[in-house]
């Protein structure tokens, strides 16, 4: 639905996106990810039309059609980053404008009001809501169209917890009814919790691609379990004893203060255990941790960011 | 056509509820009121000059104060957060309807605000001189809603790619066109005839007259209310210039259209290549 053709942009000399290609499929929520300046926001902007791609293209919907003709973004719904409405109309009259903007029917209204609970304050002035609450009405308007593709640039920066719940069930409901979304955000939480792809920008290059399944097997290579042993009278149950017969398994092993670490893939674990008790060992503790995807992004930033960090800065 | 009404009426209910536009049409509804007054006390309250003379007074009035609000309103209108701008641009709507939308709600706005001080100015005068010359008053209020689509044009023009933090310099840009077009033009056009013979310093007059876009409506207004007499022997040298008075309206008519037209059409252009 949503197809980047070797999208580049640049301002003057600064190359915000470098050749991206990538696609979104219906049903797909796909989360961008990068550091700040890394061309996220661009990226999105290209998709919705806004900006003209100083090479490449992207394109919308089924047959697809470039973001730049107006028709095409009959599909798309698009929530900006800082998203800001004129102060003086209210958010009854700026919902209701965007309703009759998209020739949709007027029972929408109440139902998007609802969804962003903003009943009680529709009536007021957009120059008298709190940031969150304009983040709201931002989620309110990009939800009337029901499009089938959704742009979302940081649509979870200023919700509360509520907040954050309806835009679960948000994205949750646009899956299942086999919509797009692309969203960008700094909340490794809520694009873990959403997203069935995910891919990395920095500098302005895609720099990993990973999908759900994908994730979690590189989450859990990088988990790691702590055993503790119970002791017992006359054995001596320390490095030297368990660590050669544990390596063929785990070759990561290692000992630490009483502990047996076993970092690596779920999956060597059962049998590591199963190797100890058939040593005759008692396990009195066991911990397991599966990997952050923090650290991992982390870390693909930082492989990524000496070979593009010109491009970044 | 029913996208463009909306955006125009969305414009028009933001430029309502907007203090400037509240401002401009205070201020401009008392001082047209206080020019149509003036007769009154200057005659020594023998009552107030009748619509022709008082329409003289106020195209003063119209050619200072119209191009300045309708060069910051707009700007100010016109060239959004950024925020906004990205969220109407997004939208399947050609940025051209966008911008023809707004800038028509912005009209009905400014000629809104317009008719009340010329409504208040025209019952003054209508209560105590009767209708005589009321043409050359409907001819003033003409002429102010030309300046106004004019200037908005211009605005348009400067607004244009002027998102977020660029508003402030399109608005400085705006005084800087109201100054030239309302101030400099004329002053210099007067500098430089008054050192050329008189035949050389009346053609640049008029061409300065003709040129400028409140030049030519000024000088439409007034020679359309006044006839010949408006500018003495200058007229009769305009007219000679243009071989008649049929000429005169070509000429000036051509102008103002220029005027009308080509900055929005420019202001259209940039839009549809720039980056939002
Ligand atoms: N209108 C513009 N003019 C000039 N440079 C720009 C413009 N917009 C973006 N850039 C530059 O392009 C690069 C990418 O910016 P972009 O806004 O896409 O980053 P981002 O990934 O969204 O960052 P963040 O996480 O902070 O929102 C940055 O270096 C930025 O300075
Ligand atoms: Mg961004």
């Amino acid at each position: 639905m949503i197809s980047f053709r070797s999208f580049s942009k640049s301002f003057g000399a600064q190359l915000a996106v470098d050749g991206l290609n990538l696609e979104v499929a219906r049903g797909e929520v796909l989360a961008l990810l990068g550091p700040n300046g890394s061309g996220k926001t661009t990226t999105l902007k290209a998709a919705a039309g806004l900006i003209v791609p100083s090479a490449g293209a992207v394109m919308l919907g089924e047959p697809p059609r470039s973001a730049q003709e107006p028709a095409a973004r009959e599909v798309l719904s698009y929530l900006p980053q800082k998203v800001s409405f004129p102060d003086a109309l209210t958010g009854r009259e700026i919902v209701e404008f965007y309703r009759e903007l998209r020739d949709l029917p007027g029972e929408r209204v109440p139902k998007v009001m609802r969804f962003a609970s903003l009943n009680g304050a529709g009536e007021r002035m957009v120059g008298t809501y709190s940031g969150g609450m304009v983040q709201r009405l931002g989620l309110a308007v990009a939800m009337l169209p029901e499009a089938p593709v959704f742009l979302l640039d940081e649509p979870t920066a200023a919700l509360d917890p509520d907040g954050l719940c309806a835009f679960d069930a948000l994205v949750q409901h646009a899956r299942e009814d086999g919509r797009a979304v692309l969203f960008t955000s700094h909340q490794l939480g809520d694009v873990e919790r959403l997203a069935d792809r995910f891919a990395i920008l920095v500098g302005g290059r895609l720099v990993a691609c990973l999908s759900a399944s994908d994730l979690k097997d590189r989450l859990a290579e990088r988990g790691v379990m702590r055993l503790r042993f119970a002791p017992v009278e006359g054995r001596d149950w320390t490095a030297e004893a368990v660590l050669p017969a544990v390596r063929p398994l785990a070759p990561a092993a290692s000992w630490s203060g009483d502990e047996l670490i076993v970092p690596g893939p779920a999956s060597v674990r059962p049998r590591v255990l199963d190797l100890v008790r058939t040593l005759g060992i008692e396990v009195r503790g066991l911990t397991a941790d599966e990997g952050q995807l923090g650290e991992l992004y982390r870390e693909l930033v930082a492989e990524a960011a000496p070979a593009h960090g010109e491009g970044a800065k | 056509m029913k996208k463009l009404r909306l955006f125009a009426a969305e414009e028009l209910a933001l430029a309502l509820r907007s203090r400037w536009t509240q401002i401009f049409a205070l201020v401009f509804a008392a001082l047209s009121a206080a020019v149509a007054g003036a007769g009154y006390v200057l005659s020594g309250g023998q009552g107030v000059q009748d619509f022709a003379r008082t329409a003289v007074s106020l195209v003063q009035l119209v050619v200072l104060l119209v191009p300045l609000t309708a060069l910051v309103i707009g700007v100010l209108s016109l060239a959004p957060e950024r925020g906004a701008a990205e969220l109407i641009y997004s939208q399947p709507v050609p940025r051209r309807t966008v911008l023809l939308g707004k800038l028509l709600g912005l009209f009905q706005a400014l000629a809104a605000a317009q008719a009340m001080g010329f409504g208040a100015a025209g019952l003054l005068v209508y209560s105590q001189a009767g209708s005589e010359g009321v043409g050359g008053f409907v001819l003033l209020v003409l002429a102010s809603l030309l300046t106004t689509a004019i200037f908005l044009g211009l605005a348009a023009l400067l607004a244009t790619g002027a998102v977020g933090r660029k508003r402030t310099r399109a608005l400085a840009l705006a005084l800087v066109v109201w100054f030239v077009a309302v101030v400099l033009l004329d002053l210099a056009a007067l500098g430089i005839a008054s050192v050329l013979p008189s035949g050389p310093a009346s053609r640049v007059l008029m061409v300065a007259a003709i040129v400028n876009p409140v030049g030519a409506v000024r000088t439409g207004a007034l020679l359309g209310i006044e006839g010949t007499g408006a500018f003495g022997a200058a007229s009769l040298a305009l007219f000679r210039f243009t071989r008649g008075a049929g000429g005169v309206g070509v000429v000036l008519g051509a102008s103002v259209l220029f005027w009308l037209v080509v900055p929005t059409l420019f202001a259209l252009r940039r839009l549809r290549r720039a980056d939002v």
